[in-house]
Protein backbone atom coordinates (compact mmCIF):
# COMPACT_ATOMS: atom_id res chain seq x y z
CA UNK A 1 0.00 0.00 0.00
CA UNK A 2 2.82 2.32 0.91
CA UNK A 3 6.62 2.10 -0.16
CA UNK A 4 9.17 4.28 0.25
CA UNK A 5 12.31 3.84 -1.57
CA UNK A 6 15.64 5.33 -0.65
CA UNK A 7 13.30 8.95 0.67
CA UNK A 8 15.56 11.46 1.41
CA UNK A 9 14.08 15.06 2.86
CA UNK A 10 16.23 18.09 3.01
CA UNK A 11 15.02 21.23 4.41
CA UNK A 12 16.60 24.45 4.22
CA UNK A 13 19.82 25.37 6.06
CA UNK A 14 20.49 21.79 4.82
CA UNK A 15 18.26 20.02 7.36
CA UNK A 16 17.84 17.07 7.04
CA UNK A 17 14.95 14.98 8.15
CA UNK A 18 14.53 12.08 6.35
CA UNK A 19 17.80 9.81 5.11
CA UNK A 20 17.38 7.52 2.08
CA UNK A 21 14.57 5.43 4.29
CA UNK A 22 13.01 2.64 2.68
CA UNK A 23 10.28 0.89 3.88
CA UNK A 24 7.34 -1.21 2.53
CA UNK A 25 3.79 -1.09 4.74
CA UNK A 26 1.17 -3.31 3.23
CA UNK A 27 -2.63 -3.24 3.15
CA UNK A 28 -4.41 -3.06 5.90
CA UNK A 29 -1.09 -2.54 8.47
CA UNK A 30 -1.36 -0.60 11.53
CA UNK A 31 2.44 0.84 11.73
CA UNK A 32 3.44 3.25 14.89
CA UNK A 33 6.23 5.89 13.85
CA UNK A 34 8.43 6.91 16.98
CA UNK A 35 10.99 8.42 17.79
CA UNK A 36 12.33 11.69 19.68
CA UNK A 37 11.01 14.93 18.36
CA UNK A 38 12.77 16.34 15.18
CA UNK A 39 13.62 12.58 14.48
CA UNK A 40 10.93 13.15 11.17
CA UNK A 41 8.01 11.37 11.96
CA UNK A 42 5.94 14.14 10.63
CA UNK A 43 8.24 14.84 7.41
CA UNK A 44 7.34 11.19 6.69
CA UNK A 45 3.64 11.69 7.25
CA UNK A 46 3.54 15.05 5.25
CA UNK A 47 5.37 13.36 2.59
CA UNK A 48 2.78 10.37 2.30
CA UNK A 49 0.21 13.15 1.66
CA UNK A 50 2.14 15.27 -0.72
CA UNK A 51 2.20 17.94 1.34
CA UNK A 52 6.16 17.73 1.15
CA UNK A 53 8.51 16.06 -2.01
CA UNK A 54 11.07 14.75 -1.33
CA UNK A 55 15.05 15.59 -2.91
CA UNK A 56 15.79 11.90 -3.17
CA UNK A 57 13.38 8.62 -3.55
CA UNK A 58 10.57 7.56 -4.84
CA UNK A 59 7.06 7.28 -2.99
CA UNK A 60 4.55 5.04 -3.91
CA UNK A 61 0.75 5.04 -2.37
CA UNK A 62 -1.49 2.17 -4.01
CA UNK A 63 0.69 1.37 -6.70
CA UNK A 64 1.12 5.40 -8.01
CA UNK A 65 4.48 6.78 -7.61
CA UNK A 66 3.29 10.15 -6.06
CA UNK A 67 6.45 12.21 -6.28
CA UNK A 68 5.33 12.47 -10.02
CA UNK A 69 1.53 13.44 -9.52
CA UNK A 70 1.01 16.88 -11.15
CA UNK A 71 -0.48 19.19 -9.13
CA UNK A 72 -4.00 19.02 -9.94
CA UNK A 73 -3.98 14.72 -9.37
CA UNK A 74 -2.62 15.75 -5.85
CA UNK A 75 -6.58 16.48 -4.62
CA UNK A 76 -7.32 12.90 -5.74
CA UNK A 77 -4.75 10.93 -4.28
CA UNK A 78 -5.20 12.90 -0.59
CA UNK A 79 -9.29 11.58 -0.93
CA UNK A 80 -8.09 8.05 -0.60
CA UNK A 81 -5.74 9.13 2.64
CA UNK A 82 -7.64 10.30 6.09
CA UNK A 83 -5.96 12.32 7.93
CA UNK A 84 -6.19 12.79 12.28
CA UNK A 85 -4.52 15.54 13.81
CA UNK A 86 -2.68 16.26 17.43
CA UNK A 87 -4.68 19.51 17.75
CA UNK A 88 -8.31 18.10 15.84
CA UNK A 89 -8.51 21.15 14.03
CA UNK A 90 -12.34 21.16 13.89
CA UNK A 91 -14.36 24.29 12.38
CA UNK A 92 -15.50 26.16 15.66
CA UNK A 93 -18.23 27.36 14.14
CA UNK A 94 -20.15 23.94 12.87
CA UNK A 95 -21.16 21.54 14.78
CA UNK A 96 -19.99 18.10 14.93
CA UNK A 97 -22.07 16.75 11.83
CA UNK A 98 -21.50 19.72 9.83
CA UNK A 99 -17.76 19.26 10.52
CA UNK A 100 -18.12 15.81 9.43
CA UNK A 101 -20.13 16.52 5.94
CA UNK A 102 -17.69 19.27 5.26
CA UNK A 103 -14.75 16.99 4.37
CA UNK A 104 -17.48 15.34 2.00
CA UNK A 105 -18.86 18.70 0.54
CA UNK A 106 -16.09 20.27 -0.23
CA UNK A 107 -14.76 16.85 -2.40
CA UNK A 108 -18.02 17.36 -4.42
CA UNK A 109 -20.23 14.96 -2.63
CA UNK A 110 -23.67 15.48 -2.90
CA UNK A 111 -26.57 15.49 0.19
CA UNK A 112 -27.96 11.97 -0.55
CA UNK A 113 -24.42 10.71 0.07
CA UNK A 114 -23.69 13.06 2.90
CA UNK A 115 -27.07 12.25 4.66
CA UNK A 116 -26.37 8.56 4.52
CA UNK A 117 -22.79 8.33 5.75
CA UNK A 118 -22.18 11.33 8.19
CA UNK A 119 -24.98 9.45 10.27
CA UNK A 120 -23.32 6.00 9.66
CA UNK A 121 -19.53 7.38 10.77
CA UNK A 122 -20.62 9.04 13.46
CA UNK A 123 -22.23 5.78 15.06
CA UNK A 124 -19.29 4.30 14.25
CA UNK A 125 -17.16 6.58 16.36
CA UNK A 126 -19.97 6.75 18.98
CA UNK A 127 -21.05 10.52 18.67
CA UNK A 128 -24.63 9.94 17.03
CA UNK A 129 -26.46 11.21 20.01
CA UNK A 130 -23.87 14.51 19.93
CA UNK A 131 -24.08 15.75 16.00
CA UNK A 132 -25.78 18.65 16.83
CA UNK A 133 -23.22 19.70 19.33
CA UNK A 134 -20.54 22.76 18.74
CA UNK A 135 -16.61 21.77 19.62
CA UNK A 136 -16.60 23.62 22.43
CA UNK A 137 -19.42 21.46 23.78
CA UNK A 138 -17.61 18.53 23.79
CA UNK A 139 -14.11 16.88 25.75
CA UNK A 140 -10.69 16.56 24.39
CA UNK A 141 -11.86 12.85 23.33
CA UNK A 142 -14.66 13.58 21.79
CA UNK A 143 -13.17 16.53 19.80
CA UNK A 144 -10.75 13.65 18.23
CA UNK A 145 -13.37 11.49 17.39
CA UNK A 146 -15.04 14.14 15.60
CA UNK A 147 -11.56 14.67 13.56
CA UNK A 148 -11.29 10.56 12.99
CA UNK A 149 -14.74 10.39 11.53
CA UNK A 150 -13.88 13.67 9.15
CA UNK A 151 -11.15 11.51 8.35
CA UNK A 152 -12.99 8.18 7.91
CA UNK A 153 -15.75 9.53 6.45
CA UNK A 154 -15.02 9.06 2.71
CA UNK A 155 -13.52 5.52 3.39
CA UNK A 156 -9.97 6.48 2.51
CA UNK A 157 -7.91 2.77 2.03
CA UNK A 158 -4.87 4.70 4.54
CA UNK A 159 -5.54 6.47 7.73
CA UNK A 160 -2.25 9.08 8.56
CA UNK A 161 -2.15 10.13 12.50
CA UNK A 162 -0.31 12.64 13.68
CA UNK A 163 0.16 12.19 17.60
CA UNK A 164 -3.37 12.22 17.68
CA UNK A 165 -3.45 11.27 21.62
CA UNK A 166 -1.11 14.02 22.58
CA UNK A 167 -3.61 16.00 23.84
CA UNK A 168 -5.75 13.54 25.61
CA UNK A 169 -5.15 11.84 28.65
CA UNK A 170 -4.34 8.01 29.19
CA UNK A 171 -7.95 7.40 29.69
CA UNK A 172 -9.13 9.09 26.79
CA UNK A 173 -6.47 7.56 24.89
CA UNK A 174 -7.25 4.38 25.15
CA UNK A 175 -10.44 5.13 23.72
CA UNK A 176 -9.07 6.75 20.82
CA UNK A 177 -6.78 3.57 20.23
CA UNK A 178 -9.88 1.20 20.56
CA UNK A 179 -11.56 3.40 17.52
CA UNK A 180 -8.24 3.41 15.42
CA UNK A 181 -7.51 -0.33 15.91
CA UNK A 182 -11.60 -0.52 14.77
CA UNK A 183 -10.92 0.97 11.37
CA UNK A 184 -7.65 -0.61 11.05
CA UNK A 185 -9.73 -4.01 11.23
CA UNK A 186 -12.23 -2.81 8.46
CA UNK A 187 -8.88 -3.18 6.46
CA UNK A 188 -7.50 0.99 6.22
CA UNK A 189 -3.94 0.83 6.47
CA UNK A 190 -3.13 3.13 9.60
CA UNK A 191 0.47 5.08 10.23
CA UNK A 192 0.29 6.23 13.27
CA UNK A 193 3.34 9.11 14.40
CA UNK A 194 3.36 8.92 18.32
CA UNK A 195 4.97 9.52 21.65
CA UNK A 196 3.26 7.89 23.55
CA UNK A 197 4.85 4.42 24.75
CA UNK A 198 1.82 3.11 26.65
CA UNK A 199 -0.09 3.15 23.78
CA UNK A 200 2.63 1.56 21.56
CA UNK A 201 3.49 -1.15 24.14
CA UNK A 202 -0.80 -2.03 24.73
CA UNK A 203 -1.46 -2.75 21.04
CA UNK A 204 1.88 -4.66 20.09
CA UNK A 205 1.78 -3.69 15.80
CA UNK A 206 4.77 -3.35 13.75
CA UNK A 207 6.89 0.01 15.29
CA UNK A 208 8.99 2.17 12.86
CA UNK A 209 12.06 3.66 14.98
CA UNK A 210 13.03 7.03 13.31
CA UNK A 211 16.18 8.81 14.57
CA UNK A 212 17.83 11.99 12.81
CA UNK A 213 15.84 11.05 9.62
CA UNK A 214 17.24 7.25 9.33
CA UNK A 215 15.04 4.41 10.23
CA UNK A 216 17.01 2.83 12.78
CA UNK A 217 14.42 -0.35 13.77
CA UNK A 218 11.68 -1.91 12.01
CA UNK A 219 10.08 -4.24 14.65
CA UNK A 220 6.70 -6.67 14.19
CA UNK A 221 4.11 -6.56 17.40
CA UNK A 222 6.36 -4.56 18.79
CA UNK A 223 6.95 -1.85 21.99
CA UNK A 224 8.23 2.08 22.37
CA UNK A 225 11.46 1.37 23.73
CA UNK B 1 -17.51 18.22 -9.58
CA UNK B 2 -18.83 21.36 -8.13
CA UNK B 3 -21.53 22.21 -6.12
CA UNK B 4 -23.15 25.25 -6.73
CA UNK B 5 -25.37 25.05 -4.03
CA UNK B 6 -21.78 25.05 -1.69
CA UNK B 7 -20.53 28.07 -3.99
CA UNK B 8 -23.00 30.30 -3.39
CA UNK B 9 -23.50 29.81 0.21
CA UNK B 10 -19.57 30.00 1.22
CA UNK B 11 -19.56 33.12 -1.14
CA UNK B 12 -22.38 34.69 0.45
CA UNK B 13 -21.04 33.90 3.71
CA UNK B 14 -17.60 35.56 3.13
CA UNK B 15 -19.63 38.67 1.89
CA UNK B 16 -21.33 38.72 4.79
CA UNK B 17 -18.41 38.16 7.09
CA UNK B 18 -16.64 41.26 6.01
CA UNK B 19 -19.65 43.52 4.84
CA UNK B 20 -18.32 46.37 5.88
CA UNK B 21 -14.82 45.72 3.86
CA UNK B 22 -17.15 44.48 1.14
CA UNK B 23 -19.70 47.87 1.23
CA UNK B 24 -16.18 50.13 1.15
CA UNK B 25 -14.95 48.17 -1.85
CA UNK B 26 -18.69 48.43 -3.45
CA UNK B 27 -18.62 51.86 -3.26
CA UNK B 28 -15.41 52.38 -4.47
CA UNK B 29 -15.64 50.20 -7.44
CA UNK B 30 -19.16 52.15 -7.72
CA UNK B 31 -17.48 55.80 -7.54
CA UNK B 32 -14.35 54.99 -9.77
CA UNK B 33 -16.41 53.35 -12.42
CA UNK B 34 -19.01 56.33 -12.13
CA UNK B 35 -16.04 58.79 -12.95
CA UNK B 36 -15.51 56.80 -15.77
CA UNK B 37 -19.14 56.50 -16.92
CA UNK B 38 -19.09 60.35 -16.62
CA UNK B 39 -15.99 60.83 -18.45
CA UNK B 40 -17.29 58.52 -21.24
CA UNK B 41 -20.86 60.43 -20.93
CA UNK B 42 -19.63 64.07 -21.56
CA UNK B 43 -17.22 62.13 -24.52
CA UNK B 44 -20.45 61.28 -25.63
CA UNK B 45 -22.58 64.15 -25.82
CA UNK B 46 -19.96 66.76 -26.58
CA UNK B 47 -19.12 64.40 -29.62
CA UNK B 48 -22.53 64.88 -30.31
CA UNK B 49 -22.92 68.30 -30.02
CA UNK B 50 -19.48 69.25 -31.98
CA UNK B 51 -20.66 66.21 -34.22
CA UNK B 52 -19.53 68.36 -37.15
CA UNK B 53 -16.59 69.85 -36.22
CA UNK B 54 -14.44 66.73 -35.22
CA UNK B 55 -10.85 65.93 -36.46
CA UNK B 56 -10.10 69.57 -37.28
CA UNK B 57 -12.70 70.41 -39.62
CA UNK B 58 -12.71 74.23 -39.62
CA UNK B 59 -15.57 75.62 -41.60
CA UNK B 60 -18.58 74.27 -43.34
CA UNK B 61 -19.94 75.29 -46.92
CA UNK B 62 -23.40 74.43 -47.06
CA UNK B 63 -24.81 74.04 -50.65
CA UNK B 64 -28.28 74.96 -51.89
CA UNK B 65 -31.01 72.01 -52.10
CA UNK B 66 -31.17 72.87 -55.16
CA UNK B 67 -27.88 73.52 -56.12
CA UNK B 68 -26.75 71.72 -59.62
CA UNK B 69 -24.52 69.41 -60.63
CA UNK B 70 -22.34 72.41 -62.02
CA UNK B 71 -22.40 74.40 -58.85
CA UNK B 72 -21.11 71.33 -57.16
CA UNK B 73 -18.52 70.45 -59.18
CA UNK B 74 -17.21 74.01 -59.03
CA UNK B 75 -17.11 74.23 -55.58
CA UNK B 76 -15.49 70.68 -55.29
CA UNK B 77 -12.53 71.85 -57.74
CA UNK B 78 -11.94 75.19 -56.04
CA UNK B 79 -11.73 72.73 -52.82
CA UNK B 80 -9.15 70.24 -54.74
CA UNK B 81 -7.09 73.25 -56.23
CA UNK B 82 -6.88 75.47 -53.12
CA UNK B 83 -3.33 74.81 -51.27
CA UNK B 84 -4.78 75.86 -48.51
CA UNK B 85 -7.39 73.14 -47.93
CA UNK B 86 -5.97 70.03 -46.42
CA UNK B 87 -8.86 67.55 -46.93
CA UNK B 88 -12.51 67.80 -47.20
CA UNK B 89 -15.47 65.55 -47.00
CA UNK B 90 -18.97 65.76 -48.49
CA UNK B 91 -22.01 65.16 -47.03
CA UNK B 92 -25.00 64.07 -49.40
CA UNK B 93 -28.44 65.28 -48.84
CA UNK B 94 -29.25 61.96 -46.99
CA UNK B 95 -26.54 61.91 -45.12
CA UNK B 96 -26.81 65.33 -43.50
CA UNK B 97 -30.47 64.58 -43.14
CA UNK B 98 -29.92 61.73 -41.12
CA UNK B 99 -27.24 63.73 -39.00
CA UNK B 100 -30.52 66.51 -38.95
CA UNK B 101 -32.72 63.76 -37.57
CA UNK B 102 -30.47 62.69 -35.30
CA UNK B 103 -29.69 66.23 -34.30
CA UNK B 104 -33.48 66.84 -33.73
CA UNK B 105 -34.69 63.02 -32.38
CA UNK B 106 -35.98 64.76 -29.14
CA UNK B 107 -37.86 67.63 -30.92
CA UNK B 108 -40.45 65.44 -33.42
CA UNK B 109 -42.20 68.73 -34.22
CA UNK B 110 -38.94 70.10 -36.23
CA UNK B 111 -38.63 66.95 -37.74
CA UNK B 112 -42.35 66.74 -39.44
CA UNK B 113 -41.74 69.73 -40.97
CA UNK B 114 -38.11 68.89 -43.11
CA UNK B 115 -37.80 65.98 -45.37
CA UNK B 116 -34.49 65.18 -46.73
CA UNK B 117 -35.22 67.56 -49.72
CA UNK B 118 -34.95 70.20 -47.67
CA UNK B 119 -32.10 69.93 -45.94
CA UNK B 120 -28.74 71.12 -47.72
CA UNK B 121 -25.89 68.76 -48.89
CA UNK B 122 -22.40 70.41 -47.53
CA UNK B 123 -18.82 70.26 -47.48
CA UNK B 124 -17.05 69.91 -44.32
CA UNK B 125 -13.27 71.28 -44.84
CA UNK B 126 -10.11 70.62 -42.87
CA UNK B 127 -7.67 73.46 -43.89
CA UNK B 128 -3.95 72.80 -43.52
CA UNK B 129 -3.40 76.16 -41.15
CA UNK B 130 -6.05 76.23 -38.24
CA UNK B 131 -5.26 80.04 -37.69
CA UNK B 132 -8.52 81.92 -37.20
CA UNK B 133 -7.76 84.84 -39.54
CA UNK B 134 -6.48 81.64 -42.44
CA UNK B 135 -9.59 80.05 -41.97
CA UNK B 136 -11.65 83.33 -42.14
CA UNK B 137 -9.81 83.57 -45.44
CA UNK B 138 -10.08 80.71 -46.86
CA UNK B 139 -14.19 80.07 -45.84
CA UNK B 140 -14.86 83.50 -47.52
CA UNK B 141 -13.73 82.73 -50.84
CA UNK B 142 -16.76 80.14 -51.26
CA UNK B 143 -19.27 82.47 -49.95
CA UNK B 144 -21.59 84.03 -52.63
CA UNK B 145 -20.48 80.98 -55.21
CA UNK B 146 -23.03 79.57 -57.36
CA UNK B 147 -24.89 77.22 -55.48
CA UNK B 148 -23.37 77.97 -52.25
CA UNK B 149 -25.89 78.74 -49.14
CA UNK B 150 -23.54 79.83 -46.55
CA UNK B 151 -20.00 78.98 -45.16
CA UNK B 152 -20.19 78.76 -41.27
CA UNK B 153 -17.46 78.16 -39.22
CA UNK B 154 -16.28 75.99 -36.02
CA UNK B 155 -15.49 79.36 -33.91
CA UNK B 156 -13.84 80.22 -30.63
CA UNK B 157 -16.94 78.51 -28.59
CA UNK B 158 -16.97 75.44 -30.71
CA UNK B 159 -13.55 74.65 -29.58
CA UNK B 160 -13.90 75.95 -26.40
CA UNK B 161 -15.86 73.63 -25.51
CA UNK B 162 -14.39 70.97 -27.37
CA UNK B 163 -10.94 71.61 -25.26
CA UNK B 164 -13.08 72.58 -21.97
CA UNK B 165 -14.39 68.58 -22.49
CA UNK B 166 -10.92 67.35 -23.43
CA UNK B 167 -8.91 68.85 -20.21
CA UNK B 168 -12.26 67.97 -17.66
CA UNK B 169 -12.60 64.36 -20.09
CA UNK B 170 -8.67 63.82 -18.70
CA UNK B 171 -9.17 65.02 -15.47
CA UNK B 172 -11.79 62.60 -14.96
CA UNK B 173 -10.08 59.48 -17.20
CA UNK B 174 -6.85 59.67 -15.13
CA UNK B 175 -9.26 59.76 -11.74
CA UNK B 176 -11.24 57.15 -12.38
CA UNK B 177 -7.69 54.87 -13.22
CA UNK B 178 -6.49 55.88 -10.24
CA UNK B 179 -9.53 55.21 -9.05
CA UNK B 180 -10.07 51.61 -10.81
CA UNK B 181 -6.41 50.85 -9.48
CA UNK B 182 -7.36 51.36 -5.44
CA UNK B 183 -10.69 49.03 -6.90
CA UNK B 184 -8.42 46.27 -7.77
CA UNK B 185 -6.12 46.76 -4.29
CA UNK B 186 -9.72 47.28 -1.99
CA UNK B 187 -10.82 44.19 -3.62
CA UNK B 188 -7.27 42.63 -3.21
CA UNK B 189 -7.33 42.92 0.61
CA UNK B 190 -10.79 42.37 1.25
CA UNK B 191 -10.04 38.75 -0.47
CA UNK B 192 -6.69 38.70 1.50
CA UNK B 193 -9.10 39.01 4.51
CA UNK B 194 -11.91 36.51 3.79
CA UNK B 195 -8.55 34.18 3.00
CA UNK B 196 -7.41 34.96 6.69
CA UNK B 197 -10.28 34.07 8.02
CA UNK B 198 -11.04 30.88 6.75
CA UNK B 199 -7.71 29.46 7.20
CA UNK B 200 -8.22 26.71 9.00
CA UNK B 201 -10.88 25.77 6.60
CA UNK B 202 -9.12 25.94 3.99
CA UNK B 203 -6.49 23.97 5.75
CA UNK B 204 -8.60 20.88 6.22
CA UNK B 205 -10.31 21.66 2.41
CA UNK B 206 -6.70 20.87 1.34
CA UNK B 207 -6.17 17.76 3.27
CA UNK B 208 -9.34 16.04 2.52
CA UNK B 209 -8.95 16.38 -1.49
CA UNK B 210 -10.69 19.51 -2.36
CA UNK B 211 -9.41 20.60 -5.90
CA UNK B 212 -7.69 24.06 -6.09
CA UNK B 213 -10.78 25.60 -7.97
CA UNK B 214 -13.10 24.60 -5.40
CA UNK B 215 -11.11 26.67 -2.66
CA UNK B 216 -10.55 29.19 -5.41
CA UNK B 217 -14.03 29.91 -6.64
CA UNK B 218 -15.62 30.89 -3.67
CA UNK B 219 -13.30 33.66 -3.09
CA UNK B 220 -13.12 34.93 -6.82
CA UNK B 221 -17.00 35.04 -7.43
CA UNK B 222 -16.58 37.22 -4.38
CA UNK B 223 -14.67 39.36 -6.02
CA UNK B 224 -17.01 39.34 -8.82
CA UNK B 225 -20.11 40.13 -7.26
CA UNK B 226 -18.02 43.22 -5.87
CA UNK B 227 -16.88 44.55 -9.00
CA UNK B 228 -20.43 43.70 -10.12
CA UNK B 229 -22.37 45.76 -7.46
CA UNK B 230 -19.82 48.61 -8.13
CA UNK B 231 -21.01 48.77 -11.74
CA UNK B 232 -25.06 48.79 -10.88
CA UNK B 233 -23.95 51.87 -8.79
CA UNK B 234 -22.35 53.38 -11.74
CA UNK B 235 -25.09 52.10 -13.74
CA UNK B 236 -27.44 54.39 -11.82
CA UNK B 237 -25.36 57.41 -11.51
CA UNK B 238 -24.36 57.22 -15.54
CA UNK B 239 -27.84 57.49 -15.82
CA UNK B 240 -28.91 60.09 -13.35
CA UNK B 241 -26.02 61.86 -15.24
CA UNK B 242 -27.78 61.71 -18.44
CA UNK B 243 -31.29 62.49 -17.29
CA UNK B 244 -30.41 65.41 -14.81
CA UNK B 245 -27.68 67.08 -16.21
CA UNK B 246 -26.87 66.40 -19.78
CA UNK B 247 -30.11 66.37 -20.57
CA UNK B 248 -31.05 69.36 -18.61
CA UNK B 249 -27.72 70.98 -20.88
CA UNK B 250 -29.95 70.19 -24.10
CA UNK B 251 -33.19 71.46 -22.97
CA UNK B 252 -31.98 74.86 -22.35
CA UNK B 253 -32.95 77.44 -23.90
CA UNK B 254 -30.69 80.16 -25.86
CA UNK B 255 -27.95 77.43 -25.43
CA UNK B 256 -28.03 76.44 -29.70
CA UNK B 257 -24.41 74.96 -29.38
CA UNK B 258 -25.54 73.20 -26.58
CA UNK B 259 -29.02 71.50 -28.53
CA UNK B 260 -26.94 68.34 -29.63
CA UNK B 261 -25.51 67.80 -26.30
CA UNK B 262 -26.96 64.74 -25.36
CA UNK B 263 -26.79 61.12 -25.15
CA UNK B 264 -28.68 58.63 -27.13
CA UNK B 265 -29.95 54.97 -26.02
CA UNK B 266 -27.79 53.15 -28.01
CA UNK B 267 -24.52 55.16 -26.34
CA UNK B 268 -25.74 54.53 -22.81
CA UNK B 269 -26.45 51.26 -23.44
CA UNK B 270 -22.46 51.00 -24.60
CA UNK B 271 -21.05 53.23 -21.71
CA UNK B 272 -22.93 50.49 -18.98
CA UNK B 273 -21.51 47.39 -21.25
CA UNK B 274 -17.92 49.13 -20.70
CA UNK B 275 -18.62 49.77 -17.06
CA UNK B 276 -20.13 46.58 -16.52
CA UNK B 277 -16.66 45.05 -18.57
CA UNK B 278 -14.14 47.02 -16.39
CA UNK B 279 -15.80 46.27 -13.04
CA UNK B 280 -15.32 42.21 -14.18
CA UNK B 281 -11.85 43.31 -15.35
CA UNK B 282 -10.90 44.53 -12.45
CA UNK B 283 -12.49 41.83 -10.03
CA UNK B 284 -10.81 39.43 -12.01
CA UNK B 285 -7.45 41.24 -11.67
CA UNK B 286 -7.88 41.46 -7.64
CA UNK B 287 -9.68 38.23 -7.32
CA UNK B 288 -6.33 36.76 -8.81
CA UNK B 289 -4.15 38.74 -7.68
CA UNK B 290 -5.98 37.54 -3.39
CA UNK B 291 -5.81 33.84 -4.61
CA UNK B 292 -2.12 34.23 -5.96
CA UNK B 293 -0.69 35.53 -3.33
CA UNK B 294 -2.58 34.63 -0.28
CA UNK B 295 -4.15 31.53 -1.17
CA UNK B 296 -1.26 28.76 -1.55
CA UNK B 297 -3.05 25.18 -1.95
Amino acid sequence: MIKMEKVTKVFKGDVVALRDVTIDIGKGEFVFLVGPSGSGKSTFIRLLNREDVPEHGRIFVAGRDIGGLSGWRVPYLRRNIGYVFQDFKLLQKKTVAENVAFALEVIGKGPQVINRQVPAILELVGLSRKMDRFPRELSGGEQQRVSIARAFVNRPLILLADEPTGNLDPTTSVGIMRLLERINEIGTTVVMATHDSSVVDSMRQRVVELDRGMVVRDQARGVYE
Amino acid sequence: MFSFRYVLRETGQNLWRNILLAVATVVTVGVSLAMFGGFMLFQVAVDSATARWQDGVEFIVWMNTDAGTDEDSSVRNQLDESPGVDRWEYIDRQQSYEEFKEFFEDTPEVLEIFTAEGVPPYYRVVPTDPDPDVVEELGSQFKGKPGVRTVTFAGDVIRDVQNLSNRAGRVLFIGSIVLLGASTLLILNTLAVAIGNRRPEIEIMRLVGATKWFIRVPFMLEGLVQGLLGAIVAMISNSLLRNYVIDQFSDADGLQLLAGFKVDDAAMLQVNLLVVAIAVGVAVIGSNLAVAMHLNE
